[in-house]
């Protein structure tokens, strides 16, 4: 074995304990990103493999509007030319059910799913019991429902629902459809029920908020030449055209991007242990001075003195990297159950190939670059300072030093980009890094120099210990860096969260919606008014209907922006998707006018619109322009006469992108939605919204309650995930705060001997130490917590645009926090200092 | 085996260069012992210092076998020790994470000889140390680590061999048993002996003194022994 390497090992043998935080800070990092990109991995294998069950088939048309003649015709000459093995027509619209047994006093809303006999193309239905799935199941009025609806509705198998105007049997309960998992996010339990008899609920009337579909099972090869036939003629229909092999596409793509953001947490967590690494080198080739100048003395060449270092660094980089692969392992095993519940998918987890590849290959080029610049230090060791102690080496500037500086600079931002699979994101995180880096050590600088007053204290030991942190030779650097950096990342995640949890509190405010009545039939808007009104239903709020159209934009003639067709708005993005607009004579309460004029109440001559604030902002709309609306097939061109701020906090009118004039569409296909406030009892809830779909059946109670509910579960899923993130963190700043405090141990240790002999009891050495680490816990807990509001203001308002309060109450707790942890760490890690006579150690030196 | 000419050593103290070593010539036939003397701050470790190319003169230039090292970088004086020179130093300077038995075969592995580990236990047998071949510096005495500290410097079987105060730091029984050890094997192996030392009845037993006073030889002792090699004097 050559020497380096034997010498490698041997240093390692002595010196790896006091080195072993870094290393396993490095490991946590790895581990995070073994985890991370091995379960989004696998997910993505197998989604990609079900994706024919994903789509429904091996190609899907769908639309929200009822098939047109015209399409049809379309789809079928197209279909002919091609053959198709199985189709099958799906309709899915939103509805009320409640139980046919009028003491029940409840309804719900569902998502209601009409199949043929085809479903399912691909993949299988389960009934709850192990029972076969058949369509014989749904003919004649059969349902199969959910448990969840089946116990909200308080019904079993073999009794009956009322959907709409008709009456439907439960045959069984669904356990699993392909395609959806249990965590998706939907407005309702999912009925199933047979396409015709959907049909004849009478549910489905023009305008009512439906989605077509048409599933295809198409010969190998043929379902991307069908879908391209498709697409061209149907695009400007407002059908859209998949086939199984774009879905997996965009799939594979969405979880690829999601792997690789959410890897950056990871390499964020190797970051700060390269810090460590770094702080952590400098102090211990300081250390090795002497151990290098003998090394140089019998012989040693620097670059074989580097050479040992380097290796070591690299020992130790691999042993941590495995560490965290094994770390990564025991995470898989430990979050099996909860992964398998949320992605729904029966997939064995395990630790994928490139993932270990990727986070121990991470783990080495962090620790390597992050050694290095310090380890260059040992070239300028002299072995003449083992006579006497030298002076300083009159060297010039250190060409390699720097090179060695911008190379690592550069590896990092590969390291980032390699990561984030994007060159800007790379940029972007390695430039912020630097910037926060060089923040906080001027700050440090700054406070430092504010501190400096306390080495003229009257008490002994904060003079003694404001020294400590102020003279040249203190750790108030790697502190600074590794607690001021978690505290940071830690009080920035935590305001974030709070201020986005915040932003999903149910807004309080006296006469707030909390419940939506939709799809209202225009002849029925009296009698929903009546009955909202009647007290006896205990609905707290006036009843206010408001007309609503779906529509889409078709063209825009403006100042700023020409599209002259849907291709051209959709290409041009914001503008693209289905809007509900309203008309109305007047203002809402939520509402100001901040450019141009809004009309009074007479009817209008020519179609006019008011647009709010973020339209003319984001898609360039200005007064003036020509819009074209495409409403349910019929054009209607209008002009923008206004544009309005609207307070969407304050939903009590809820908010409109585009309002019309009232005239042009009185007479279109319009219905009614009511935002009310409804009683607060839940028994009397459930009874009004029995009394709604009794008389309507066609209409639709959303009960805002129940969403806030699915809200928050999405909500708590992502802060626990926060949690997590910002848990692994702070681990990782105490392990690197204890070694950089062990590290620099015997420093302290020689200097307690040194005040021990000359009188200090062992208090008045405790005092002096908790003084020196609450003051660099008070220096470093500062900075973080105020470069985290900075940061949580910034993500806030650029990229979750949420508005931002600044929880003073966080700060105090970061401080306080970070305060009792360094002087805790700092004093656990420094017991033996007090403890051990004071002539041994001197002997020692 | 060592020349010396016009060599001399300044080094800056504050702002103010400051002369630790006047303009010096010297020859020190092969096997020769030449003990230098003078009190503390005379200038003996930094003219040992240079001589073993751990320093660079100022001015001057130093031979070694009859190659002039002034000019040579780090990394070739470095190889020119590990061929050529060992040292004892005053304070040991074993490297604390290795054992004793390790300290010996660095120097050995860095020339990559064959065999370290068992020359390095000849070694440390000849100082009398088998017995605490794998204890640390630390668990060592005074006295034991000055002798690992010669097995080291003994160990590439070096013809040059630079002793600074090497009992300086030890109790007057430790320090005779580790001078008598230096001397024996500098006999046994014939190498050429620079010694630095306060010990005036040392450096009666050597071929050669040369004394040093605030950086300046002011006296050179001849051969005791009849051998007229020794010749020194101060430059101008």
């Amino acid at each position: 074995m050559p020497f380096i390497f034997r010498m490698a090992f041997r240093e390692t043998r002595a010196a790896w304990k006091r080195l072993a935080f870094f290393f396993l800070c490095l490991s946590i990092g790895v581990g995070s990103i073994v985890t991370l990109r091995s379960v989004i991995q696998t997910v993505r294998h197998t989604l990609t493999r079900e994706s024919r069950a994903l789509l429904g088939g091996d190609l899907s048309l769908s639309t929200n509007r009822p098939w047109d003649p015209k399409v049809r015709d379309t789809i079928d000459s197209t279909l002919a030319s091609i053959p198709y093995t199985a189709r099958a027509d799906e309709l899915e619209t939103m509805s009320m059910v409640r139980p046919e047994d009028p003491e029940k006093q409840v309804a719900r809303l569902v998502e209601l799913v009409g199949v043929q006999q085809a479903y399912p193309l691909y993949g299988t239905v389960t009934l709850e019991g192990g029972y076969p799935y058949a369509h014989g199941l749904l003919r004649d009025h059969g349902a199969l429902l959910r448990r969840d609806l089946l116990v909200q509705l308080d019904v079993g198998i073999g009794e009956a629902i009322v959907i709409g105007d008709r009456r439907f049997t439960v045959r069984g309960v669904i356990t699993a459809e392909p395609g959806r998992s249990t965590g998706g996010f939907s407005f309702g339990s999912r009925v199933f029920v047979d396409f015709a008899d959907l049909q004849e609920t009478g549910l489905i009337t023009y305008g009512s908020r439906a989605s077509y579909r048409v599933r295809l099972k198409v010969a190998d090869g043929a379902a991307d030449r069908l879908a391209s036939s498709l697409r061209g003629p149907l695009r400007s229909q407002f059908v859209s055209v998949r086939s199984f092999r774009s879905t997996e596409n965009r799939l594979s793509d969405n979880l690829v991007r999601a792997e690789n953001y959410l890897s950056l947490v990871g390499l964020v967590i190797v970051v700060l242990g390269g810090v460590g690494v770094w702080s952590v080198v400098r102090v211990f080739v300081h250390q090795k001075i002497k151990a290098v100048a003998v090394l140089k003395c019998v012989g040693a060449t620097a670059r074989q003195i580097l050479g040992i270092y380097v290796l070591q660094v690299l020992g130790m980089g691999l042993a941590g990297s495995l560490a965290g692969v094994g770390f990564a392992g025991a995470a898989l095993w430990w979050l099996r159950p909860v992964i398998d519940t949320t992605a729904g998918i029966a997939t064995p987890y395990a630790l994928t190939g490139a993932a270990i590849a990727q986070g121990a290959g991470i783990g080495l080029l962090i620790s390597l670059l992050f050694a290095l610049v310090p380890l260059l230090d040992v070239r300028h060791v002299r072995p003449s300072l083992l006579l006497r102690a030298a002076e300083r080496p009159p060297h010039g500037p250190d060409w390699v030093k720097r090179a060695a500086i911008v190379s690592v600079g550069a590896g990092l931002v590969a390291l980032a980009s390699w990561q984030a699979a994007s060159l800007r994101i790379g940029l972007v995180l390695s430039v912020g890094f630097a910037a926060i880096a060089l923040i906080l050590h001027g700050a440090g600088l700054l406070l430092v120099k504010v501190m400096a007053p306390l080495q003229a204290s009257r008490r002994f030991e904060v003079r003694y210990a404001a020294r400590r942190v102020v003279r040249p030779g203190n750790q108030t650097r790697a502190i600074l860096l590794t607690v001021g950096l978690g505290a940071f990342l830690v009080v920035g995640v935590r305001v974030l969260q709070a201020n986005l949890l915040n932003e999903f509190q149910l807004d309080l405010r006296p006469n707030t919606p909390d419940m939506f009545v939709i799809d209202i039939q225009p002849d029925q808007e009296a009698g929903v008014r009546a009955l909202l009104s009647d007290s006896a239903n205990g609905v707290r709020t006036q009843a206010n209907l408001i007309p609503v159209l779906r529509a889409r934009v078709s063209r825009v003639q403006g100042a700023r922006v020409q599209l002259e067709s849907y291709e051209d708005v959709r290409r041009r993005g914001g503008l693209g998707r289905e809007y509900v607009i309203t008309y109305r004579p007047g203002l809402e309460a939520n509402e100001t006018v901040v450019e141009g004029h809004f009309w009074d109440a007479s009817p209008a001559e020519r179609p006019e619109i008011s647009i709010e604030e973020g339209l003319r902002d984001r898609a360039g709309l200005s007064l003036g322009d020509v819009v074209t609306f495409d409403i349910l097939g019929r054009s209607v061109e209008a002009t923008v006469t206004s544009v309005r701020r609207v307070d969407w906090a304050d939903a009590r009118a809820g908010g409109f992108m585009f309002v019309f004039r009232p005239g042009p569409l009185d007479s279109a296909p319009r219905m009614f939605i009511a935002p009310i406030k409804g009683p607060a009892d839940p028994v009397a809830r459930a009874r009004l919204q029995r009394a709604l779909t009794e008389r309507f059946p066609n209409v639709s109670v959303v009960d805002v309650q129940e969403i806030l509910a699915s809200v928050s579960k999405v909500v708590s899923d992502v802060t626990f995930a926060v949690t997590v993130v910002g848990a692994l963190v702070l681990f990782s700043g105490i392990l690197i705060l204890v070694g950089s405090i062990s590290m620099t141990k015997f420093q302290r240790v020689y200097e307690a001997a040194v005040l021990k002999t000359l009188g200090a009891t062992t208090r008045t050495v405790a005092l002096l130490l908790v003084f020196e680490y609450a003051l660099l816990g008070f220096i470093a807990g500062g900075i973080g917590s105020l470069g985290a509001l900075g940061l949580s203001w910034g993500v806030s308002r650029y990229a979750f645009d949420v508005p931002w309060t600044p929880l003073p109450g966080y700060v105090a707790a970061g401080l306080a926090a970070s305060i009792a942890l360094v002087t805790v760490v700092g004093l656990a890690a420094s017991l033996d200092v007090l403890r051990r006579k004071p002539l041994a150690t001197l002997r020692a030196e | 085996m060592i020349e010396l000419k016009g060599l001399s050593k300044t080094v800056m103290s504050g702002d103010q260069p400051l002369t630790i070593l006047h303009p010096l010539d010297l020859n020190v036939p092969r096997s020769q012992f030449l003990a230098i003397t003078g009190p503390s701050g005379s200038g003996k470790s930094t003219l040992l210092g240079l001589v073993a190319g751990l320093d660079a003169p100022t001015s001057g230039t130093i031979a070694i076998d009859g190659q002039d090292i002034t000019g040579m970088g780090e990394d070739d004086l470095a190889r020119l020790r590990s061929e050529k020179i060992g040292i004892v130093f005053q304070f040991f300077h074993l490297i604390p994470s290795l054992t004793a038995l390790e300290n010996v075969m660095v120097p050995l592995e860095l020339a990559a000889r064959r065999n370290a580990r068992g020359r390095a236990c000849e070694l440390l047998d000849e100082v009398g140390l088998t017995e605490r071949a794998h204890h640390y510096p630390s668990q060592l005495s005074g006295g034991e680590q000055q002798r690992v500290a010669l097995a080291r410097a003994l160990s590439n079987d070096p013809p040059i061999l630079l002793a600074d105060e090497p009992t300086g730091n030890l109790d007057t029984a430790n320090g005779q048993n580790v001078m008598e050890l230096l001397l024996k094997v500098r006999t046994v192996r014939g190498a050429t002996l620079l010694l630095a030392t306060h010990d005036l009845a040392l450096a009666r037993r050597a071929d050669g003194v040369l004394r040093l006073r605030g950086g300046v030889a002011d006296a050179v002792s001849g051969p005791e022994r009849g051998v007229p090699s020794f010749a020194s004097g101060i430059a101008e």
